[in-house]
């Protein structure tokens, strides 16, 4: 028998309004604490063509529980989340990303180490949906951007059952467990977008999804010489592993244009900021004397044990991105370095661009 | 007027998976203790199988490891709970 593709297999709620539903999913532990836009059947019909997903397929299964995450439980977030229809392409790419292997679903999302899933969008469906990489990037302000990072933790929360306290056991979070997702400043930067360089085609539209920790901001605005603009986000780094993590794996690292500029015009590209900080952010055991940690010094190998922040320069993400003035940048850790790998996955579209720029309306 | 919502959770399929009657005693029954290689698990399951044993009269204990915490348990581990009548699968931190 074919299946319907039209048919949905959710429980349904008949409530009076919008307020009382919000009501209910509140009482019901099924938002991150903020409203809910509900979840009708005609929204969720609409993200499911929008990405030319049946309800029952299956985006993808979190391995330990083996538990299926299903179009239909997607959508329904997704709406809750805030997303238009020509979001939820990415939320799926994401959520792919997020099931493979190498991305450790169970393991980041439960940890007490607390990670968010990072999100970078690069191609042309950036700008189709009208997502955010300029100013104020990192935080508020734009829908896109939000409500694609938020419709991945609702699924989280809802589907896998990442509640805090309960399966999600961070002991302390961050804020980017809201919403942790930006888009490449692809028009304002020579550099190929992340997706690209991580084996997306040129044109083509891709995620790239890290478990990261806060991202913490840098500020360099004394110098023109890009060695010592990026060995001040080395510096972050190496702090990074003396008071968070040791384990080595991929960390990102934001550069807005300000930066970025001084570092295109002395000729670098993504790769030598990468070789930079292979080679640069590196700290040694006795290091952590200096961070109250003296105590492991003498274990391993010992005072002079060298430990290196990125297994190969490849480790790095660089993304161009963020607001025009100011000598900022972030750099973003990961939750366990080689416990979790970033995973990129291109975004299979249902509608071509300006379909998704023609559904990109606020209602 | 009203509004038709959907449940936003995951909805176990009834058919396909099924709640085990659990056990009235553990006297004479088989007990696995998975090590799911967290600091502490060793000395942990090494308590509860002194209580297992002592306190409740289990026949045996299976003591199992998987290598990685957060990873599911490989096949040959998997495949070696088969014969446990109850089985403690994981410890958190």
């Amino acid at each position: 028998m074919v299946q319907d593709r039209t048919s949905l297999h959710s429980a349904i709620y008949e409530l009076a309004d919008a307020l009382d539903a919000n009501e209910l999913y509140q009482q019901k532990g099924w938002t991150d604490g903020f409203p809910i836009v509900p979840p009708t059947e005609e929204r969720v019909h609409e993200c499911l063509e929008a990405a030319d997903l049946a309800s029952g397929d299956t985006i993808g299964v979190e391995s330990v529980r083996q538990r299926p995450i299903t179009a239909e439980k997607v959508a329904v977030n997704a709406v809750m989340a805030g997303c238009l229809p020509s979001y939820m392409p990415v939320v799926v790419a994401v959520l792919r990303a997020m099931c493979d292997e190498d991305f450790n679903l169970h393991g980041s999302t439960a940890s007490t180490g607390g990670s968010a899933q990072f999100i970078v969008v690069n191609g042309p469906i950036r700008t189709a949906i009208g997502m955010n990489a300029t100013h104020g990037v990192l935080g508020n302000g734009n829908r896109a951007n939000a409500t694609i990072g938020r419709a991945v933790r609702l699924v989280l929360i809802n589907v896998l059952g990442c509640i805090p306290g309960e399966l999600d056991r961070s002991t302390l979070g961050h804020p980017g467990k809201f919403t942790f997702c930006l888009a490449e400043d692809e028009e304002d930067s020579p550099w190929p977008g992340l997706a690209q360089e991580r084996g997306v085609p040129a044109g083509a539209s891709g995620v790239t999804v890290m478990a990261g920790e806060a991202p913490r901001q840098v500020m360099n605005e004394w110098t023109k010489d890009p060695e010592e603009i990026i060995e001040t986000f080395a510096a972050e780094i190496r702090h990074n592993m003396l008071t968070y993590s040791i384990w080595s794996g991929n960390y990102a690292i934001v550069i807005p244009k300000q930066l970025r500029e001084l570092l295109v015009a002395a000729g670098w590209q993504k790769k030598d900021i990468r070789e930079y900080v292979f080679r640069s952010a590196r700290v040694l055991r006795r290091d952590w004397v200096k961070v109250g940690k003296k105590n492991i010094v003498e274990r391993g190998k010992g005072p002079e044990q060298e430990f290196i922040a990125l297994r190969s320069p490849d480790d790095l993400l660089v993304v161009a991105a963020g607001g025009p003035a100011g000598g900022f940048g972030a750099v973003i850790p990961p939750w366990l370095g080689t416990w979790s790998h970033a995973v990129t996955k291109g975004i299979e579209c249902g509608m071509q661009n300006d379909e998704l720029q023609k559904e990109n309306v606020c209602r | 007027m009203s509004i038709r919502v959907l449940d936003p959770t995951f909805e176990e399929n009834a058919a396909a998976s099924a709640t085990v009657v659990g056990l009235k005693s553990l006297a004479g029954r088989t007990v696995g203790l998975l090590d799911n290689s967290k600091i502490n698990v060793k000395q942990l399951l090494d308590y509860v199988e002194e209580l297992l044993r002592v306190q409740h009269g289990v026949k045996a204990v299976v003591r199992l490891r998987k290598p990685d915490a957060s990873r599911p348990a490989p096949p040959d581990v998997v495949a070696a709970m088969i014969g446990c009548d109850a089985l403690i699968s994981a410890v958190g931190d």
